[in-house]
């Protein structure tokens, strides 16, 4: 069966299988998006020593509430999409999907296991970066387009602040170059061949740090969502949004922390590498070798692990002040990472074992 | 190496319907029935008044030329990262010298108080 | 398949770009300007410049494009008053445009470039890595105009500091390294003094 379905897969011309496989690969993206919120809400309700929602099930039984993101889905769905008076109609339309456009076509280059990828591009990094630098559009254009003034205010605050942290973001990946010496995404990983001490966060662990919280307050999350921020400007940039077109941004936000989650995982905690890699022991085990041996399961846990902590997060902080969160993107994150990048330099060459040995 | 990028294409294009596919969805299922008040953009309550198109602070349009200027080192640093162990010690030297003339016009403008968000 | 991706791609430059001039709405304008980036980087990538394609998205529709979106976003634009020198200027501009159409096509063909005289490169391999490449020779055989870009860059932070920044001595702020290094007698002052008696 299973091979049957290969073999005809490899019949087919090459557009119509890319499109097939991207479908296979959206609809489980979409499920888990949709189960990250019932997921943040489960666990900020534990956090919070409360239940998270517990009603919604399926066919008469409650089920803990996991029908509880299927009947919001189904919720948003048949709301009005309202469009305000004096809005920009096309741009306001539009704005949701240059939202989620990017944050979807980003994971092109993401590669799950070794040579499992959609796009085995050689600049797999800078695409990645060149592409989620485009979502601030949406952000941007919804705010101007919606002709309201908190989400006017919403959308400025995010884009000075988005721009602020791409930079941060990009010398930290540069320290992910220099370490791996590819853009390519599959060769970073394999950059980091061997057990848990080849990963990258070793070496690079100031990076790392500015990395995450970089991502952090770049899908606009708790404590950097000043752009929503609930109790200064109502809902910030998508005020006015409601329905589907809310449903949208809402999806390009989590679909944006599960990339991030990925991105941290695959460059600097070897991405499907298993920790116990190379210890023959572990993973020559009859029935759990296979599971301790690397494998697009250990992909999984880690970026499960980076959502638990984006989760984690939001129970935990207070929102920053604003001043605080430029002062902390320009002052903190970006002299850290140019003296981390040059201390990099010279370790890679000078060849610091194990990273860069010989 | 061209054929590496299709998948790239057609993701981003399925990425663009996705996007699509739901609003369209959005306005097939759901009701349209607009009514003045409903349409009026939220203040509070309050009637809104003026337009909500306002003059910005100078301050956005320095971040983002700032933001311009190191966007720039960042692309030139991409290359210089990923030939470090070819190019060796005097390319190492060079991207020094490039990154001191930088940190130079970094610290002048935290000096200025340009980082400074009043 | 790569001709027709071209031809796609060349015609929704062109499309955009003339809808960047004709549009009257200045943010919707940016857009298609932001549609034409886009789709020229797309052409540079089927001239396998891989890394320049994507960074012309990086850098141009990410981060120039947004500054002009602020700078239009926040302009009041009055277009009746814009207008109100068409007519009076018409004389001059398509005097101009004529000229510019006269020298371009003059200029563009291969054979002012010397290029009738090369033949076309022959397509990489799919290992091949353009940004390799660019970085052997960037830092090493173009070392002195690398610096000089970091020296233009310069320039650049400098100018814009003086032309934008604006000191604003009323505005009130707080400063976190003040609060931090507070102490307790800078705020708190202990008196010692004799119970009074009730009258």
């Amino acid at each position: 069966m299973i091979d049957w379905v290969i073999t005809t897969l490899g019949h087919l011309p090459v557009v119509v299988r890319t499109v097939i496989l991207i479908a296979l690969f959206l609809i489980p993206l979409m499920l888990s998006v949709a189960y990250l919120t019932y997921a943040e809400r489960k666990i900020i309700g534990a956090m919070q020593v409360r239940m998270g929602p517990n009603r919604v099930g399926f066919f008469g039984f409650s089920l803990w509430g996991l029908g509880q993101p299927i009947a919001d889905a189904v919720k948003l769905m048949f709301k009005e999409i309202i469009i305000p008076t004096g809005a920009n109609k096309y741009l306001f339309i539009i704005s949701p999907i240059l939202s989620i456009a990017p944050a979807l076509a980003a994971w092109a280059v993401i590669p799950f296991d070794k040579g499992v990828v959609f796009a085995d591009i050689n600049a797999g990094l800078l695409y990645v970066l060149a592409v989620t630098s485009i979502g601030v559009y949406g952000v941007i254009i919804a705010g101007w387009a919606s002709n309201s003034k908190y989400a006017l205010l919403g959308a400025m605050r995010s884009a000075a602040q988005i721009v602020a942290y791409e930079i941060a973001m990009g010398f930290a990946l540069v320290g992910v170059l220099m370490a791996a010496g590819s853009l390519n995404l599959g060769e970073i990983v394999a950059a980091q061949k061997g057990n848990i001490g080849h990963w990258f966060v070793w070496p690079l662990l100031p990076l790392f740090v500015v990395y995450f919280i970089s991502g952090v307050a770049e899908t606009n999350r708790a404590p950097f969502d000043v752009a929503e921020g609930e109790s200064e400007i109502v809902a910030g940039f998508h005020v006015e949004y409601s329905g589907m077109a809310f449903a949208v941004f809402f999806l390009a936000e989590y679909a944006n922390m599960i990339l991030i989650s990925g991105l941290a995982s695959i460059l600097f905690l070897g991405g499907w590498l298993s920790p116990l890699a190379g210890w023959d022991a572990a993973t020559t085990l009859p029935l759990i070798g296979p599971i301790l041996d690397s494998g697009v399961h250990w992909l999984l846990i880690k970026i499960s692990f980076f959502l638990f902590v984006f989760l984690w997060l939001r129970a935990t902080f207070p929102r920053y002040r604003y001043d605080q969160i430029m002062r902390l993107g320009w002052k903190v994150f970006i002299p850290i990472t140019i003296v981390w990048l040059i201390v990099v330099g010279i370790a890679v060459l000078a060849k610091l074992p194990p990273w860069w040995g010989a | 190496m061209l054929e590496n990028y299709l998948p790239v294409l057609i993701f981003i294009c399925v990425g663009l319907l996705v996007g699509t596919v739901m609003i369209a969805l959005g306005f097939v299922l759901a009701p349209h029935k607009p009514d003045s008040e409903k349409l009026s953009p939220y203040e509070c309550g309050f009637e809104a008044f003026e337009d909500a198109r306002m003059k910005f602070d100078v301050r956005y349009y320095l971040v983002a030329i700032l933001f311009i200027i190191f966007d720039l080192e960042i692309a030139f640093l991409f290359p210089w990262a990923i030939v470090l162990k070819d190019i060796g010690l005097f390319g190492f030297l060079a991207m020094l010298v490039f990154l001191g003339i930088l940190v130079v016009g970094f610290v002048y403008e935290w000096k200025k108080g340009a980082l400074e968000w009043e | 398949m790569e001709q027709i991706l071209f031809y796609i791609f060349a015609t929704m430059v062109v499309l955009s770009a003339t809808m960047v001039i004709t549009v009257r709405n200045p943010v919707r304008a940016v857009l298609f300007l932001v549609v034409t980036f886009f789709c020229s980087s797309a052409i540079w990538l089927l001239l396998e410049a891989e890394f320049l394609a994507i960074v012309l998205v990086l850098v141009y529709v990410g981060a120039v494009m947004v500054l002009f979106l602020f700078v239009v976003m926040m302009l009041d634009i009055n277009l009746a008053r814009l207008r109100e020198g068409f007519t009076r200027y018409l004389p001059i501009g398509a005097v101009v445009v004529i000229m510019l159409a006269i020298m371009l096509g003059m200029l563009v063909g291969p054979e002012h470039f010397g290029l009738d005289k090369f033949e076309a490169p022959a397509r990489q391999a799919a290992s091949y890595s353009n940004t390799r490449e660019l970085g052997m020779v960037l830092y090493t055989v173009y070392l002195y105009p690398f610096e000089i870009a970091a020296v233009i860059l310069l320039v650049a932070i400098v100018a814009a500091i003086a032309l934008t920044l604006r000191r604003r001595p009323q505005t009130k702020y707080q400063d976190p390294d003040i609060q931090v290094a507070v102490q307790r007698n800078d705020r708190l002052r202990m008196v010692k003094m004799d119970a009074e008696k009730r009258k």
